[in-house]
């Protein structure tokens, strides 16, 4: 694979992310209830909890895809969908089944290029930077999981972004793919991005990531550095466990 | 909205469903004009009847529609519609970048329907052995008809998607009103039924809806009813996109 570009970070302000008393209701399910915590640049940060905790809620609140009941989610400052340009500083992979199956992978990208003011060629550069370069020709149907993780991650590259959203980019990556993962998202954090990754493989999280944000039940458990978190419980996972009871993971 | 035009433009042209229903248009109007000039071997003398078989063009609306419905509903239907937004979160842009691009590839498949079933509708004619009666003014009104026609019907099917969301209700519930609803509001109740949108963007062609004796609306009355019922639904499609959540 060909070796990362690094992002272009341009005086950030140094809370690139700041979730303040969020809450979130769908009808009388309580998904995401009065949640706040803030990320700072340059980090990477493991958004923690069981399924059904309210992380992909939370994620999709950052991006303007789900309207929160009350409480804010910004991104550099301003709620998402209140920015010019919001794609051109955050880079974001949602789920892995998001293509039409009769599409190329070159041609996903050129789309979201094209809606970017990109240039066409920019897609063959980041299908580059993931590996995806020989495949990129066919239909996304041919594609493993994998290999749409590693699309979804091109797309989120495209305008060279400060912030990466990603949500559980690691299901169905091979032990190669988990481990060019990690180095890319250390890389990018060194190169001054922040990157908040959702997961509920802890032993990954926890080779990966320098904090955790833990969630259960759509409220905040702990927010952490890594090392200390550790100190206490002497295991990511028993920490975990003792964070959200009544997880089965 | 010159960029977000250039990515619909290029989703069109990136999978092979548009394709698909451009072969589909030229084999239903191949068919039309060839299963008209059956059995009526003797009134494809008469003016009417040759402005029926070249009529046969107006499917393309059906085939314009269809394109605006798909542009809308898959990307729900696939969850692109995640990534395009995370793009380009100023969704009533999104849905009006989706109406112009549908209504510029609907303006294509309105001009080829036209052409083709005009071209073979009057091989046919000759083949059968009669003077074609067709002049100028029909063969505008044809050929322009049928290309505002499908374009109109192009954005009102982006709005209809944008409504419903659901590919196969939006599809079922436009398709079961057009060839369901409309055509007994048109046998029972003609005065509502020409105001409704199948028989407004028909009046558009200046023909008569297959062998009812209803009078449609002048050509331009029901262009622009065509069009205020896009309208309609492209403002109504726009402002639910925007509401609601993208789960």
């Amino acid at each position: 694979m060909a070796p990362l570009t690094s992002p272009t970070i341009a005086s950030l302000p140094d809370e690139v992310v700041v979730v303040d008393h969020l809450t979130k209701r769908f009808g009388r399910v309580l998904a995401v209830d009065d949640l706040s915590f803030r990320l700072e640049t340059g980090s990477v940060t493991g958004f923690l909890g069981p399924n059904g905790a309210g992380k992909t809620t939370i994620l999709r609140m950052l991006l303007g895809l789900v309207r929160p009941t009350s409480g804010t989610a910004l991104v550099f400052g301003h709620p998402y969908r209140e920015h010019s340009e919001p794609a051109r500083r955050t880079g974001a992979v949602l789920e892995a089944a998001d293509f039409h199956p009769g599409r190329s992978g070159r041609e996903h990208l050129i789309t979201l290029a094209l809606a970017a003011g990109l240039p066409a060629s920019r897609a063959d550069e980041v299908l580059d930077v993931v590996g995806l370069t020989k495949a990129a020709g066919r239909g996304v149907k041919t594609y493993s999981l994998g290999m749409r993780q590693r699309l979804g991650l091109a797309a989120a590259l495209l305008r060279n972004p400060d912030l990466l959203i990603l949500d559980e980019p690691a299901n169905g990556l091979d032990p190669e793919g988990v481990h060019w993962l990690r180095v890319f998202m250390r890389d990018f954090a060194a190169a001054g991005g922040t990157v908040l990754v959702s997961s509920h493989v802890l032993a990954e999280a926890a080779l990966t990531v320098d904090r955790v944000v833990i969630i259960g039940r759509g409220r905040l458990m702990k927010i952490a550095e890594l090392d200390e978190l550790v100190d206490e419980s002497a295991t990511l996972e028993r920490a975990f466990l003792e964070l959200t009871p009544g997880s089965t993971v | 909205m010159t960029a977000q035009l250039r990515s619909e433009l290029r989703k069109m042209r990136s999978t092979r469903t548009n394709v698909g229903l451009l072969l589909g248009l030229v084999g239903v109007i191949l068919f039309g004009v060839v299963a008209g000039s059956f059995g009526t071997e003797a009134e494809l003398s008469l003016l009417d009847d040759q402005r029926e078989l070249v009529g046969n063009g107006a499917f393309a609306a059906a085939f314009a529609a269809l394109i605006g419905v798909l542009a809308m509903t898959s990307e729900s239907r696939h969850g692109t519609i995640r990534a395009t937004l995370v793009f380009t979160p100023a969704r009533p842009l999104v849905v009006f970048a989706k109406v112009l691009a549908s209504a510029l590839v609907g303006i294509a498949f309105g001009a080829l329907g036209a052409a083709l079933a005009l071209g073979a509708g009057v091989v046919t004619i000759r083949g059968h052995g009669h003077d074609v009666l067709l002049d100028s003014g029909d063969i505008g009104r044809l050929l322009l008809g049928t290309i505002v026609m499908a374009a109109l019907w192009a954005a009102l099917g982006v709005g209809v998607g944008g409504v419903l969301r659901n590919q196969v209700l939006t599809i079922v519930g436009l398709f079961g009103w057009v060839f369901v609803i409309e055509t007994l509001l048109l046998r029972h109740l003609p005065d509502v039924g020409r105001y409704a949108p199948g028989a407004a963007g028909t009046a558009v062609t200046g023909d008569t809806v297959g062998d009812s004796t209803v009078d449609l609306l002048a050509p331009v009355t029901g262009g622009v009813l065509l069009a205020a019922y896009a309208l309609v639904f492209v403002v109504a499609g726009a402002f639910v996109t925007s509401r609601r959540d993208i789960t």
